[in-house]
């Protein structure tokens, strides 16, 4: 991935930096983007500029338009370009049973996971229709696809971005732009670490593999997509659950 | 730079930056520039959103304001004047 530009949100901890770290490794200028955690910005940053890789953090909220536009300067500045891969990673949940969820819960986890991925194609995608070459990976999940009680609102927003990303990836791929979407099953990150244990278990009972995965097996599937390995693939989901999902 | 000059190089570009296939000199005026005529489709407008922006650094920001600028030719200088006196 010599030569190009990658911004990963969500990326300094978990799935979003151990892709922004693939990419690094494969030779790309990353940029990782957090909405938080100044610490673990440093601590990414130097397992990121550790490989030799150019590497840079940048601080939005995904679900804000103008602090989007604002990061998208900044890794302009940062890296000598406009991203020509984008990595839609970023998510937060707010779990409840939909009849007793605040609408605040709804909307937040709407406004980061599903319209954040809106606001970071639409910054992304001029730079790669000028260069007429781009690659733009949603990470999903399996709520999407087989419904997760108690996080409906994740559910809908991850649904949201399945159909976003073929729609897309109609739109674009005559400028030689792919959208894709990896994914994951249970893997151990701060995000899953958040689901009640007992819930854990019943869900790696289901999981054919066995085992829950590992961020670097996600982070695999994203830089397989953005490689040239994946030049004839868009539109579609690549399922790394340990067989879970099954589609 | 004066309008003809314009309306020229907006030709110019049409033809070179969408790749089409005729002289810029046979484009309508008047006509507009995504449907009929040039056979180009609104995702071909992307691509001139891109090119306009580049070329005349003007901002093309979402499909209302699209919309007015690639209604014409003359429709698309005018809108680049505007934008560039304002």
């Amino acid at each position: 991935m010599t030569g190009h530009r990658v911004l990963v949100t969500g990326g300094t901890r978990g799935i979003g930096r151990a892709t922004a770290l693939a990419f690094a490794e494969a030779g790309a200028a990353v940029a990782v983007n957090y909405a938080r955690s100044p610490e673990d910005e440093a601590e990414t940053l130097v397992a990121l500029r550790a490989t030799g890789a150019t590497a840079v953090a940048v601080q939005a909220d995904v679900g804000d338009a103008a602090a989007v536009e604002r990061m998208f300067g900044e890794v302009r500045d940062a890296l000598g370009g406009a991203p020509d891969v984008l990595v839609n990673n970023a998510a937060v949940t707010h779990d409840g049973l939909l009849m007793m969820l605040p609408e605040a819960a709804w909307d937040r986890v709407l406004a980061v996971d599903l319209k954040g991925a809106y606001l970071c194609a639409r910054a992304a995608l001029r730079g790669m229709i000028a260069g007429r070459w781009g690659r733009i990976v949603n990470v999903v999940s399996p709520a999407a696809f087989l419904g997760h009680a108690g996080a409906s609102n994740y559910a809908a927003a991850k649904g949201g971005l399945v159909a976003m990303t073929k729609s897309l990836a109609r739109e674009v791929a005559r400028f030689g732009i792919t959208v894709n979407a990896v994914s994951p099953g249970l893997v151990e990150t701060q995000l899953v670490a958040g689901v009640a244990s007992g819930k854990r278990d019943e869900i790696a009972r289901q999981i054919p593999l066995g085992r829950t995965g590992t961020p670097g097996e996600i982070a695999a599937a994203v830089l397989f997509l953005a490689s040239p390995a994946a030049s004839y693939v868009t539109g579609t989901t690549l399922h790394v659950d340990g067989g879970l999902t099954m589609l | 730079m004066d309008r003809d000059r314009l309306r020229a190089d907006v030709k110019e570009l049409l033809v070179t930056g969408l790749r089409l296939d005729q002289p810029a000199d046979d484009i309508a005026d008047d006509a507009p520039i995504f449907g009929e005529g040039l056979g180009l489709d609104s995702i071909d407008a992307l691509e001139l959103v891109v090119l306009v922006e580049e070329r005349f650094h003007v901002a093309i920001p979402d499909e209302e304001v699209g919309k007015r600028a690639f209604g014409s030719v003359n429709a698309l200088v005018d809108f680049i004047l505007h934008e560039r006196s304002a």
